[in-house]
Order: structure tokens, then C-alpha cells, then sequence
């Protein structure tokens, strides 16, 4: 708490911050004359500061090298009741849907041809990658993921073969929304499981609101064709996905004593290393 | 540290070994491992705060069972060892008394996996106190399971569902 009350109390001293609250005031009187109005946009604009600040003043210490032993921390759950309900709503349901399926169709599309529709989706989403490496102002990795998607869906017929890697050594760069706005400082927020997507956490989902809407079908097409459209094309993407990782949570679930609490600590722990990945790159 | 290549090499070996019974190759890989990892100091991270609540008799009897849980999981990848090579990668210091071995898993094609050794220094030797795989602490992972059980069923409930798991791996492992 005395460190939130300090980055305020520091916050509040940079000029930025005197600015932010010059522009928030002159927008609120544009935006309505009454005086409420001006102070609730202040307030808004104050608490985004407050925020963003944190991101400023990253010299937090590194934790001490060595193993943490019983002074580890561990990190809450505040939504554990939903999610422990989600989490094996997606369990039965990869059970009983989602592998049989992704089996079926192991069984009758050879491990290439899977790799290609893999590849395929990997083409077409290549807009949020591209993009967020442009907002966290990794141009070469931007100007990178526009080149592969030009190389891969001529050469690479389509997009059915990553040919921009292969040929021309141009490695893929992941990115996402969760991501830039962990770059930019915002915290993970809680850990979030939803039904059918799985973990996430509050970055992440607005990360991914964020992301979704970057894909352009609905933008030109009505609501009827693109809706089903994405719906279909989010189902073969997962069964095609788990068909090339067919036994992606038996080797969890083998050596886990708590499944959910593996799953958990997992994704955040990912979540962390590639934060940490694209910061220091 | 040289005996940690040693070791992950002989423990190679002896899976790649597939001629040999399966109990003579679990003996040997148990042999291997038991003096380069340090299941006292993992056990005790494994648990955090809650090693601090344990009686001396509870503590010795977690580090027994958690030590025989890690040698049967180490052991049970034997069965789906199928000649992935390791590749060392050099040492990433990581402060007085404290080092990271970098390795890979190179499988054909696929993106190898990275798999880093972390230790300490015991007065000479180094042992292993966790590992990661793809980033993923192996012993911080257990940690938050452990936790969850602890305080949702408490400690007697964590030691029945380790004893459980242990034995399923060692049934796994055939007798």
C-alpha cells in the first residue's frame, strides 16, 4: 500500500502528470460544460495515471538469486470458485468433444497436412502479431511478420507452408495485446479460466478482446456471414491444434498433484518468461 | 558444472539403453541422480511458507516421500525417452554460490525444448535445486499445487495425494 501511495505521491510530481490533468480538464469542458462532468473525466484520467505510472519507475530490486524456500510468495486466486467450475467444464469437455474429435481426425488427415492447416491459420493471423510488435515498437520483428505473410501466401501456397522460415530464415514473432500491455507496465490483473478459451487472466482477456478485433472479416462483410464464419474457423483451429498435441494434458495430468494449481501456475509462469522474453529483446 | 553434464549424459545413457531390464536401468538412473539434486532444499521450496508450520518428523517425512515422488517422475521418463539428444549450452552465473546450466532438447524437426538445471554450492560440490522446462520452474509449480491442497485439505490430505501419485508412477515404472 505505501508503495502504491508513494508512485501516486511521485506521479503527481512529473509534469506529465500536470499536463494530463490541463488536457483532462479542457476535454471535459469540450465534452460537456457542467462542472461534474470535468471532475469524474479528472478522476478517470488521475486514476489511468496512477496506472500507467508503475511502468515509469521499473527499477523494481531483482529478487535475491537462489532458491526462494519458505519465503516464496504465491499469488492469489480471487476468482478460484468460477474458476475451478470452468476450468473442469473445459476439462469434460475436451474429454468427451475435443480430443475424440481431434483424434477422428488425426486418424484421418496424415500429420503433414495438419501441420499445414496449422500453418495456414498461422498466415492468416498474422495481423495482431504484426501490430503488437509495432506498438512495442519492435520494427524489424513488425516489418517481419508483414514480409512472412507476403512470402508465405504466395510461396507458401497460400499460407500452407512456412516457407518464410525454411527459405528465407525469417522466424516468426508471437506477439499479442497481453503482452504490450504488460510491456507498457500493466500488471495481470487475476487469474481468469473461460469457458471454452481456458486460462487467462484480466491483461489477457482484454489483451485478447483486443486482438479479435484486429480480424478484419467483420469489418467487411455483414454480421451473418462473419459471425459463423469466425466460429467455424475457431473450431477447426482448436481441433486441428489438439490433434498436433494429442496428449497435451495426459503428461500434466501424470505428474500432477493438484491439476488445476499445475495449469495455473503454468500459464502464469509462460505468461512471465514471455513478458520477460520481449523485454529484454 | 561439469557433473551435472555427467550426469544428465549417463542418465541418457542408461535410457537410451533399452536392451537392459527395465530394474536394472532404474537403479542405475537412481544412482545417477540421488547425489546431484538437492531434495532437502526442494522439498523445503516446494512447500514455502507452509515448511515453517511443520514439525521436524512432518518435515522429514514430506522430504522422503517428495524425494521418492521426483526420482519415480524422473525415472518414468524413461518409457517415453526416444533418442532426443541434449545439447549443452553454456552456464548463465546467477549471483555468489549460484548457477544455471542451459541445455536443449533437440527432437528431429520440432522446436527443441529448453531445459535449464539450476544450482547451488553445498561447501564443494553443486547440486541441483530446481529445474525449468520452457521456463516453467518445475519446484514453483509444485509449490502452488501444494499450496492449493494445504489449504483447502491440509497437510495429511497433500501427503495421502502425493503417496497416491508416487505410487501410480511406480506402478507405471513396473516392479
Amino acid at each position: 500500500m505505501s508503495r502504491f501511495l508513494k508512485t501516486c505521491v511521485w506521479g503527481m510530481t512529473q509534469p506529465w502528470f500536470r499536463a494530463n490533468i490541463a488536457v483532462s480538464i479542457d476535454f471535459g469542458r469540450l465534452m460537456a460544460g457542467g462542472k461534474l462532468v470535468k471532475t469524474i473525466f479528472a478522476a478517470l484520467l488521475f486514476a489511468l495515471t496512477v496506472t500507467v505510472a508503475p511502468a515509469f519507475c521499473a527499477d523494481l530490486p531483482a529478487p535475491p538469486p537462489g532458491p526462494p524456500g519458505e519465503y516464496a510468495q504465491s499469488y492469489g486466486d480471487p476468482l478460484a470458485p468460477f474458476n475451478e467450475k470452468m476450468f473442469w467444464f473445459n476439462l469434460k469437455l475436451d474429454k468427451y468433444v475435443l480430443h475424440p474429435v481431434a483424434s477422428g481426425y488425426a486418424f484421418v488427415l496424415p500429420k503433414p497436412a495438419r501441420e499445414s492447416v496449422g500453418n495456414f491459420f498461422n498466415n492468416v493471423n498474422f495481423i495482431p502479431r504484426a501490430a503488437n510488435n509495432l506498438f512495442q515498437l519492435k520494427m524489424a520483428n513488425a516489418g517481419g511478420e508483414v514480409a512472412r505473410f507476403g512470402i508465405n501466401s504466395t510461396l507458401g501456397a497460400g499460407g500452407l507452408f512456412d516457407v518464410a522460415d525454411s527459405w528465407f530464415g525469417l522466424k516468426q514473432h508471437n506477439d499479442d495485446f497481453g503482452l504490450t500491455l504488460g510491456h507498457y507496465g500493466v500488471g495481470s490483473g487475476a487469474y481468469i479460466v473461460w469457458p471454452f478459451l481456458g486460462p487467462s487472466t484480466v491483461r489477457d482477456t482484454v489483451g485478447y478482446a483486443a486482438d479479435s478485433a484486429m480480424w478484419p472479416l467483420p469489418y467487411f462483410v455483414p454480421w451473418y456471414v462473419s459471425l459463423p464464419t469466425g466460429a467455424g474457423k475457431a473450431v477447426v483451429e482448436a481441433v486441428n491444434y489438439r490433434s498436433l498435441h494429442l496428449n497435451l494434458f495426459e503428461e500434466v495430468d501424470r505428474y500432477a498433484i493438484d491439476l488445476y494449481g499445475a495449469v495455473q501456475d503454468g500459464y502464469m509462469q509462460r505468461r512471465a518468461a514471455r513478458l520477460k522474453d520481449i523485454n529484454s529483446d | 558444472m561439469a557433473v551435472t553434464q555427467t550426469m544428465v549424459n549417463h542418465a541418457l545413457q542408461i535410457m537410451a539403453d533399452k536392451n537392459a531390464p527395465v530394474q536394472q536401468r532404474r537403479r542405475q538412473l537412481r544412482e545417477a541422480i540421488e547425489n546431484e539434486f538437492d531434495f532437502s532444499e526442494m522439498s523445503r521450496s516446494a512447500l514455502g511458507y507452509h515448511w515453517r508450520a511443520l514439525s521436524p518428523n512432518q518435515r522429514s517425512q514430506f522430504t522422503q516421500l517428495f524425494t521418492a515422488f521426483i526420482e519415480d517422475a524422473y525415472l518414468s521418463k524413461i518409457q517415453d525417452y526416444s533418442g532426443q539428444q541434449v545439447q549443452f549450452q553454456g552456464q548463465t552465473p546467477l549471483g555468489q554460490g549460484y548457477t544455471q546450466i542451459n541445455t536443449a532438447i533437440v527432437q528431429g524437426s520440432k522446436s527443441p525444448i529448453s531445459v535449464n538445471y539450476l544450482l547451488l554450492q553445498k561447501d564443494t560440490t553443486w547440486k541441483i535445486y530446481d529445474v525449468t522446462v520452457d521456463a516453467i520452474s518445475i519446484i514453483a509449480n509444485y509449490r502452488n499445487q501444494f499450496n492449493r491442497v494445504i489449504n483447502e485439505k491440509g497437510f495429511g490430505q497433500l501427503m495421502a495425494d502425493l503417496q497416491a501419485k508416487q505410487q501410480e508412477l511406480a506402478s507405471l515404472l513396473g516392479s
